[in-house]
């Protein structure tokens, strides 16, 4: 895999909650005012007015949580029209232009990071695209909340380098950090990745996430339709020919003919 | 025959009328003001009845379709022939119905043609979204000669009959692939649903639901039909199904239980939440009890068993559904999803809207062979050729009863949504709780920069005399415990003393110097309308006075009244932070947390960049909202500690 990918990497260690990330994420994305909508825990949840939020983790930590942008996005392998993509540097897009609305995205993401427009007539979902618009167009160099951070907690690079600096950082510091990096190896690696000092699986690394990519769940059925679809037919037409035959051939036996293939065909 | 008035079926229609109407109200509600409104779906929950039930049970509840198409056509068991077209027809309309239910939940329906140019072969929706289009299209060619036939079309008839086979078979093919694809569906997230219901063998365990499902709808309808018709129903054909579908139900048992005991998820049938007794529920409902009802020696030849055996091989399996799809996605959710009574009045509808077009249909057409058609039903309206005037036809009467029971049916259809969803969806109201004041000292900080704050109190441990005690106050708007502790005389100090009010506060209420925020920011998320009508109507003169606010001639609407400073000019205060502007929304007050940031940022911001040196931090998040002192870095950069456990007011 020798494709360019960019990552994030947030250091929990290093986060003071201030919600700078929050509110540039809101400014360069034009998101609306938080409201506390009944389909939301409190205001200050993700939601689609809010792409990137902080969360408590244990022994009062901050976790900044937005879409993870995983390698092999579950998200854009469930999109029925191809509305989610992953662009060539990584970031999981949307285009609501294609979105035909069936949440299906919601449904697949592994990390459930993915928000709604609940009150809006022409919904879109709404999540994190690593403010891919604005750096393609040259308004951004990097995404805003990495910008804003004023300690330098999330920062934004090739996921490469960053996953180097992850580990360096761990082990030059030993006893600092837990001896792992979020997002290495979790449903096949994501493009966000986190080190700490805390556990981290109350603040969206659920121990149940899995190492391997998600789509492939769904790849390793799909691969058989072709198949079934022959075999199927196939089979069917022969056992009807067959059937068909056999009751003919009896028919041919015992006269009246009719009656014969009738009965022949109950039993 | 024709001429007796049937009960049974006028009752049901008027019912299904009814049901249809208040379905429809809600989808109105649903297509102008959103998803939020009409149904309980939330971010972590994002698919419930609509899909569960109206999608991935409706495709299933069609499977009768393709199931006794395969008994007649690919096994020529003949003798099933007389339940084949209703079979087809119900199926049919069963797609119809998943149609119209996914136009209905989907979030932006107008793209639901994108799958069929785009493709993206790597969806399981997409696999489904394609099957079902051309399933739906070999149901119409199955269906069409029925109707061919009826109208006596009888060259289209022969044609399509000569394609019987092929079209059976091709329905066959797309319906094991599109039955199982809607099990691929909830494979690709294990940690979503719980662990009762996923399953790596989800398609399979859906496509044999589908089978028994088909040939307990087939049941069904059959006994219902003969019980709507005052016919009597296909009994040996349908003991026949019974038996059928009870070796598919004990298959089916065995496959759950194993697959559940092989992964190991047997044990959480036994855990005793809510969600085990569902399992335990669903299991019983969908397989044990039919079994024992087609089985058992002492019953299987009760007709009432087998028509309740099929009925509860349909609910349980629809809640077997219904739970992959919404109410198992519970586990990583961490919160219940439980179907609006909008979503379930819509569902409903979709149900009984396709129910009406069969009963239609087999009024008018040969469905079953002991009901024949009535060329004469729906002839149409003539007028005496004297008078001019329209003779009524003989189904006026039904119309009449239906567009009656439409109406009704509406009705309550928007007294069920809830109060003010014809506005949209609108937040949780969230009122603004005042602040409380503390006792505080500011004491240098031995040698480092800045102060250190200690509340006065329990937690004073050097109360020097120099120190002087001075009160903060505690702001925490939404109550949740979290403070901020403003130091108002400080403030006060800095920006001017006692003459400095207006630099912070409006003095719009006449006679107050200051007006508190929380008198009129009066809620945390959403902006409070303060403005009293009946107390200023009274004021200038009651009822006579109008024109003093309201020109004559213009609507008596905010927009084209006088703006309120055309009489409290003398209120306005310069230079003021928040001058009284003749804008529209006067009288509207923004809410608490975007109006206390936006003054409290806003100073500080230009106080960071004249101060820059100083502080480059002031108008950073942490200056107010300071954690408990040891965790937040620029807290502790700025030299400024908060004693822990602070009272509260």
């Amino acid at each position: 895999m020798s494709v360019r990918s960019m990552a994030i990497l947030t250091d929990v260690s290093r986060c003071i909650g201030c919600e700078e990330c929050v509110q540039a994420c809101k400014r360069a994305n034009h998101l609306g005012d938080d409201r506390p909508y009944g389909w939301q825990d409190d205001a200050t949840a993700l939601s689609a007015e809010r792409w990137t939020t902080i969360v408590r983790a244990p022994r009062g930590r901050y976790v900044r949580l937005h879409c993870r942008h995983c390698l092999e996005p579950a998200c854009a392998s469930a999109c029925p029209v191809g509305a989610l993509r992953r662009s060539e540097w990584g970031a999981v897009t949307y285009d609501p232009d294609i979105c035909m609305g069936c949440r299906y995205c919601m449904v697949a993401c592994p990390f459930l990071l993915t928000r709604y427009e609940w009150a809006s007539p022409t919904p879109r979902v709404r999540k994190c695209i690593l403010c891919f618009d604005a750096i393609r167009e040259g308004r951004l160099e990097e995404p805003a909340c990495t910008a804003a951070c004023p300690a330098r907690a999330t920062v934004f690079g090739e996921r490469d380098e960053l996953l180097a600096e992850a580990w360096r950082r761990i082990e030059s510091s030993p006893g600092k950090y837990l001896h792992r990096v979020w997002g290495e190896h979790e449903v096949g690696g994501t493009s966000v990745l986190y080190i700490s000092d805390v556990d981290l699986s109350s603040a969206g690394w659920s121990h149940d996430l899995r190492r391997h990519s998600y789509p492939a769940l769904t790849s390793r059925v799909l691969k058989t339709v072709p198949a079934t679809f022959v075999g199927v037919s196939a089979a069917m037409f022969g056992l009807s020919w067959v059937i068909g035959r056999r009751m003919k051939l009896a028919a041919r036996g015992t006269e009246p003919a009719a009656e014969g293939a009738r009965r022949g065909g109950e039993e | 025959m024709n001429q007796q008035v049937n009960v049974r079926l006028a009752v049901t229609r008027t019912i299904l009328w009814g049901v249809l109407g208040a379905g429809m109200a809600v989808a109105v509600v649903r297509f102008l003001r959103g998803l939020g409104v009409t149904t309980a779906l939330t971010d972590l929950t994002p698919w419930g009845l609509w899909v569960g039930f109206d999608v991935v049970s409706g495709v299933a509840l069609a499977a009768g379709g393709f199931v006794i198409a395969a008994t007649v056509h690919v096994f020529h068991l003949r003798r099933y022939q007389p339940v084949l077209r209703p079979a087809i027809l119900t199926a049919f309309l069963g797609y119809v119905a998943v149609v119209i239910g996914l136009l209905v939940d989907l979030g932006r329906p107008w793209n639901i043609w994108r799958p069929t140019v785009f493709w993206q072969p790597h969806s399981a929706l997409f696999e489904v979204a394609w099957c079902v289009m051309l399933y739906l299209t070999v149901l119409a060619l199955e269906f069409a000669p029925v109707v061919f036939e009826g109208i006596g079309l009888t060259r289209a008839y022969r044609f399509l009959k000569r394609l019987t086979l092929p079209l059976v078979i091709t329905g066959i093919a797309l319906s094991t692939l599109h039955q199982s694809s809607l099990g691929t569906l909830f494979v690709i997230n294990p940690g979503r649903i719980h662990p009762l219901w996923w399953s790596p063998i989800l398609p399979l365990i859906f496509f044999v639901s589908a089978v028994a499902l088909g040939l307990a709808m087939v049941t069904l309808e059959s006994v219902v039909s003969s019980w709507l018709f005052h016919k009597e129903a296909e009994w040996p054909l349908l003991a026949g199904l019974g038996r059928a579908a009870s070796w598919v139900l004990v298959g089916y048992l065995a496959l759950r239980l194993a697959d559940l005991g092989w992964r190991g998820s047997l044990r959480f049938a036994l855990e005793g939440s809510g969600l085990a007794a569902l399992f335990l529920v669903e299991l019983t409902i969908s397989t044990v009890l039919p079994i024992l009802l087609f089985t058992l020696p002492s019953l299987r030849q009760s007709r009432r068993a087998r028509g309740w055996g099929a009925a509860l091989v349909v609910g349980g399996f629809v809640l077997h559904r219904v739970t992959v799809a919404g109410i198992g996605h519970t586990r990583a959710a961490g919160e219940v999803y439980l179907p609006a009574l909008s979503e379930l009045i819509v569902s409903l509808a979709v149900v009984a809207g396709m129910a009406l077009v069969f009963l239609f249909f087999v009024e008018n057409l040969k469905v079953w062979d002991e009901i024949p058609p009535r060329p004469d039903h729906f002839r149409s309206p003539t007028t005496d050729p004297v008078s001019r005037v329209l003779v009524r036809a003989p189904w006026w009467g039904a119309v009449q009863q239906a567009a009656g029971a439409w109406v009704v049916g509406a009705i309550l259809g928007v007294v069920i949504l809830e109060a003010g969803a014809g506005h949209g969806a609108a937040a949780r109201p969230d009122p603004v709780v005042g602040p409380g004041a503390i006792g505080i000292r500011r004491i240098p900080n031995g040698g480092g920069p800045g102060v250190r704050l200690v509340l006065a109190g329990a937690g004073d441990p050097a109360p020097a005399a120099d120190v002087a005690l001075s009160t903060a106050l505690l702001l925490d708007g939404n109550g949740d415990g979290r403070y901020v502790l403003f130091e108002h005389e400080l403030h006060q100090a800095r920006l001017g003393g006692a003459s400095s009010c207006e630099r912070c506060h409006h003095r719009t209420v006449p006679a107050l110097r200051a007006t508190s925020c929380t008198r009129c920011h009066r809620d945390m998320y959403a902006p409070t309308d303060t403005f009293n009508h009946a107390r200023h109507a009274a004021a200038v003169g009651g009822n006579r006075s109008c024109e003093r606010c309201h020109p004559a001639g213009a609507a008596k609407v905010r927009a084209a009244s006088e703006p309120c400073v055309s009489c409290h000019r003398q209120d306005q205060v310069r230079p003021a932070p928040f001058p009284v502007t003749l804008a529209l929304g006067e009288g509207i007050a923004p809410p608490y947390r975007t109006a206390v940031h936006g003054l409290c940022v806003d100073c500080h911001r230009r106080q960071e960049a004249a101060l820059s040196l100083r502080d480059p931090y002031l108008s950073r998040c942490p200056t107010c909202h300071r954690g408990s002192g040891d965790r937040t870095e620029l807290a502790v950069r700025r030299g400024w500690t908060v004693a822990e456990g602070r009272p509260r007011p």
